[in-house]
C-alpha cells in the first residue's frame, strides 16, 4: 500500500474543511431535526406544557390503536402505489413518443412540465374548482358525453382518487422528462442491431430500451414514491372549507402528523408518527432497489 | 501599500482609513439625525390576530390612541386563525411572541398551565368587573380564581338567518322556530333541477371539510335537543355528555336531513356564500355574515332569529363563545399593552367593532340604537330575546382535538347510507363517537365519571 504523500494529506484535508460549512449547515437544518424528532418520540411532549414525561415506547403503542393513524397510513399507500404506478405508465409511452423527430416534441415537452414548477397552493386552489360538483368544468366535460356530474371531492369514496389524479397529472411532467433524457442517451447501434435481428418496436422497447432506462426508472420510482408518501398540502387546501372533502376520506400521514403537532401540540405523538414515515419510505425505497436490482442481476 | 494595484487612481492605506472612517462617521451621523428628526414612538407594540377583518379596526383603534398617546405605536400581523394558533404557540413558549394577541380559551389555557400568561393586574381585574360585561362572560376569563386577558367580542353566538323573499314564495308565514317546524319549511324551500338535482337546499348545513367547526355546527343541533359534547362532574372532571337520548336525536337530524327528507346535500354549495348567493334558504352563521350580505349582495331580503327550540315550549339556545385578548406573560411593555387594551375595549370602539367587522362586543353597556336603526339584522346578536338559554365553550386544552376528532366521525357519518332509518345503527354511531371523546379526556387527565 502506498502511503499519500503530506501533499496529498493536505488536499485532502483542504478538500474536508472546504465541506464542513455545508455539512454544518445539512446537519443543523435537516441531520439535527431528525435527531431531535426521534427523541421526542419517546415522550409525551407537548408544545407548551412545562412537564414532559419520558414514556418509552408508549407513543408507539399508541398510535397501533389510533383509527385516524391507520387510516392515513392506507391512504397514504393508495395514494403513493397509485400515483406511482400510473405516473409512470403514462410518462413512459410518452416520453418514447416524444424522443421521436415529431413536430412540436419540445412545445409539448414544455406543457407537460408546467404542472411541476406550478406552486402547490394555487394549482390545488384550481384543481378545487375543476373537481366542483356544479361549477367544475370536469363535470362540465363528462356532461357532454353523457355522464352524470361526479362528486369529487366530496364524495368519501372518490376524494381520495380525485387527489390521486391529480398527482399523476402534477408530476407526470417530471417523470416524463427524466425518461426522455434516458431514452436519448441509449446509443442508437444498440436501437441498430436489434432491428438488423429483426426486432419488432415492442421487442425493442422489452429488450433493449427498458432495460438500459433500469437506472432512471428506479429513480423515477423511488423519488416519486417518496414524494407521494409525503404529501399534504393539496390535502390541507382542499379539505378547507364547507364545499371540500370530507377530512378523514383524504387523511394522510403528514396531515395526521401535521394536525397531532401543530393543532393539538401533541409533538411526541407526532414525531413518533414521523419515525414511522420514515421508516416505511425507507423501506419501500429498499424493496424497490432490491427488485430493480435484482432484475439486473 | 496601494489599495487600488489595477491601475487606476491610486490610493494610500492612510487615505483610505480616513475615508472610510469619514464615510462612517457620516452614516452614523445621518441615522442619528434621521433618528432624532422622525420622533419616533418611544413603545412599539405589537399585535397578532388570527382575524384578518379584525386588522381594519385595529388599525382605525390604534390611529385614535395614538392621538393622545403619540409616544405608542401599535403594529398589527394577521394570518389564518389556525395558523395564528400555530405561530402563537412556538413563538409564546420562546420569548418572540407579541406584546399582544387575540386568541381562543383553547390556546391561553396551555399557556396559562405553562405559566406563559400572567394574572390580570388588580385594575384590569376592577375594569373587567365594573359592570361593562355580564359576570358570565367576567367568569369565563377565570382559571383558579384568577382572571386573564379581557373580553372582546364573541366568537360565535350564531342564530338563523333566513332569506325572506324564498319564505314567502314557499308561503311560509315566520321563521321556523322548533326543529321540526325547521324541517317541514326546508322542505318547502328545497328546490331540484329536472334531473333531481338539487339546486337549492332548505337548509344549509355544514356537512364537509374538516375541523372543529363541523362539530360546533353538530352543538347547534344538540345543545337545544338537550346534550353536549362534555360536562364537568363535582369533582370537576369531564365525560361526554351525548351518548344518550339527545346525542343520538341530533345524529339522526342530520342523517334525516341529508338522507331522508333531503333538505341539504353536501354536493351543493354551503355557508356564507351560498345566503348571500341565495343557493340556500336558511343558515345558522355568526353576525360577520351580515357584513358579507352588505358588501355582496346588499339588497338581499332577509331576517335573522335564534336557531329553533328543539320543540315548542322549549328554550331557545345560543353558543357564547367569549373571544378575549391578551397581553403576552413575556412581554416587555405590559404596562403599555394593558392601557391599550382599556382604551380597545371601551364602548365607542365596541360599536366601532361590531359596525367595521359584524363580530359583536361581548360589552353590555353600549348603546346600540344608531346600529340597529342602520342594520335591523343585528338586534337577535347584540340583544338576544329574553329567555335564550346560553351555553358556553369549555375552557380546556382538550377542547379542540375533542371537536376535530368528532367533526371527521360526523362528516362520514352524515352521508353514510347504512344509517339512514337505522335508530340502531345511528346509537352505535355515537357510541363510538363519545368513547373516542373520553378516550381524549383520558388521555389529557380529565375525565371523570364522579
Amino acid at each position: 500500500m502506498v502511503w499519500p504523500s503530506r501533499r496529498q494529506w493536505r488536499l485532502t484535508g483542504f478538500c474536508y474543511a472546504a465541506l464542513i460549512p455545508i455539512l454544518a449547515l445539512f446537519a443543523y437544518i435537516r441531520g439535527f431535526p431528525i435527531a431531535w424528532s426521534v427523541i421526542l418520540s419517546f415522550y409525551q411532549w407537548n408544545l407548551v406544557d412545562l412537564h414532559k414525561p419520558f414514556v418509552g415506547l408508549a407513543n408507539y403503542i399508541a398510535l397501533t390503536h389510533d383509527g385516524n393513524f391507520l387510516t392515513a397510513i392506507v391512504n397514504t399507500t393508495v395514494y403513493s402505489l397509485a400515483s406511482v404506478v400510473f405516473s409512470t405508465i403514462v410518462s413512459l409511452p410518452l416520453a418514447l413518443f416524444l424522443s421521436g423527430t415529431m413536430r412540436l416534441a419540445v412545445l409539448y415537452q414544455a406543457i407537460y412540465f408546467l404542472p411541476v414548477i406550478t406552486p402547490m397552493v394555487p394549482m390545488a386552489i384550481a384543481w378545487k374548482w375543476i373537481y366542483d360538483y356544479n361549477y367544475g368544468i370536469l363535470n362540465y366535460a363528462l356532461s357532454l358525453v353523457g355522464i352524470k356530474p361526479i362528486p369529487w371531492l366530496t364524495s368519501s369514496r372518490i376524494a381520495l382518487w380525485a387527489l390521486i389524479i391529480m398527482n399523476v397529472w402534477k408530476i407526470l411532467g417530471y417523470n416524463l422528462i427524466l425518461f426522455l433524457v434516458g431514452i436519448r442517451n441509449i446509443p442508437v447501434v444498440y436501437l441498430e442491431a436489434a432491428d438488423l435481428d429483426g426486432a419488432t418496436s415492442w421487442q425493442r422497447f422489452r429488450f433493449v430500451t427498458l432495460p438500459l432506462l433500469k437506472s432512471i426508472l428506479l429513480y423515477v420510482l423511488v423519488t416519486a414514491t417518496i414524494n407521494s408518501y409525503n404529501v399534504f398540502t393539496q390535502v390541507y387546501v382542499m379539505t378547507l372549507g364547507s364545499q371540500s372533502a370530507p377530512g378523514n376520506a383524504v387523511r394522510v400521514l403528514v396531515y395526521d402528523i401535521y394536525q397531532n403537532a401543530f393543532a393539538y401540540f401533541h409533538m411526541g405523538y407526532a414525531s413518533a408518527e414521523a419515525v414511522i414515515l420514515t421508516l416505511i419510505v425507507i423501506g419501500v425505497t429498499l424493496i424497490q432497489f432490491g427488485a430493480v436490482r435484482g432484475e439486473e442481476a | 501599500m496601494s489599495i487600488n494595484g489595477h491601475g487606476g487612481a491610486r490610493v494610500d492605506r492612510r487615505t483610505f482609513l480616513k475615508l472610510a472612517a469619514g464615510a462612517g462617521l457620516a452614516t452614523a451621523g445621518g441615522l442619528g439625525f434621521e433618528s432624532a428628526s422622525s420622533a419616533a414612538p418611544a413603545v412599539s407594540l405589537s399585535l397578532w390576530t388570527g382575524y384578518p377583518e379584525l386588522v381594519p379596526f385595529y388599525k382605525a383603534v390604534a390611529t385614535d390612541y395614538a392621538k393622545t398617546h403619540p409616544s405608542v405605536a401599535v403594529a398589527v400581523f394577521s394570518t389564518s386563525l389556525r395558523e395564528a394558533e400555530t405561530k402563537l404557540s412556538a413563538a409564546v413558549p420562546t420569548g418572540t411572541g407579541p406584546d399582544i394577541y387575540d386568541i381562543g380559551t383553547n390556546i391561553t389555557v396551555k399557556f396559562i398551565d405553562g405559566g406563559l400568561l400572567d394574572p390580570n393586574p388588580p385594575d384590569i381585574v376592577r375594569y373587567m368587573k365594573s359592570g361593562a360585561w355580564d359576570s358570565s362572560v367576567v367568569e369565563f376569563f377565570a382559571v383558579g380564581g384568577k382572571y386573564y386577558g379581557l373580553p372582546l367580542q364573541d366568537g360565535s353566538r350564531a342564530s338563523m338567518f333566513y332569506n325572506k323573499t324564498m319564505l314567502k314564495e314557499a308561503g311560509i308565514a315566520a321563521p321556523p322556530s322548533t326543529y321540526p317546524a325547521l324541517i317541514d319549511a326546508a322542505r318547502k324551500l328545497t328546490k331540484f333541477d329536472s334531473t333531481g338535482k338539487m339546486t337549492r337546499s332548505g337548509v344549509s348545513l355544514r356537512l364537509s371539510g374538516q375541523g372543529s367547526g363541523i362539530a360546533e355546527k353538530f352543538r347547534f343541533v344538540l345543545e337545544p335537543a338537550g346534550g353536549s359534547l362534555i360536562v364537568k362532574t363535582k369533582s370537576g372532571k369531564y365525560h361526554n355528555n351525548y351518548d344518550n337520548a339527545a346525542g343520538r336525536a341530533a345524529l339522526q337530524f342530520y342523517v334525516d336531513a341529508v338522507q331522508k327528507y333531503k333538505i341539504d346535500d353536501p354536493k351543493i354549495p354551503h355557508d356564507a356564500d351560498a345566503f348571500v348567493a341565495e343557493t340556500t334558504a336558511i343558515l345558522f352563521r355568526e353576525a360577520w355574515v351580515i357584513g358579507e350580505i352588505q358588501q355582496k349582495n346588499p339588497k338581499l331580503d332577509y331576517g335573522v332569529v335564534p336557531i329553533p327550540r328543539w320543540r315548542a315550549g322549549g328554550p331557545y339556545k345560543m353558543l357564547l363563545q367569549p373571544w378575549g385578548i391578551y397581553v403576552n406573560g413575556k412581554s416587555s411593555n405590559k404596562s403599555a399593552s394593558w392601557d391599550f387594551l382599556k382604551f380597545l375595549t371601551s364602548p365607542q370602539n365596541a360599536v366601532r367593532l361590531t359596525s367595521m367587522t359584524g363580530w359583536v362586543s361581548e360589552r353590555r353597556d353600549v348603546d346600540w340604537k344608531p346600529l340597529l336603526a342602520q342594520t335591523p339584522q343585528f338586534a337577535v346578536f347584540v340583544s338576544p330575546p329574553k329567555g335564550v338559554v346560553f351555553y358556553v365553550e369549555p375552557v380546556l386544552s382538550a377542547w379542540d382535538e375533542i371537536e376535530t376528532k368528532l367533526a371527521d366521525r360526523l362528516t362520514d357519518a352524515y352521508v353514510d347510507p347504512s344509517l339512514n332509518n337505522n335508530p340502531a345503527k345511528v346509537a352505535a354511531t355515537i357510541h363510538t363517537m363519545a368513547e373516542e371523546t373520553d378516550s381524549i379526556l383520558k388521555t389529557a387527565g380529565l375525565y371523570g365519571m364522579a
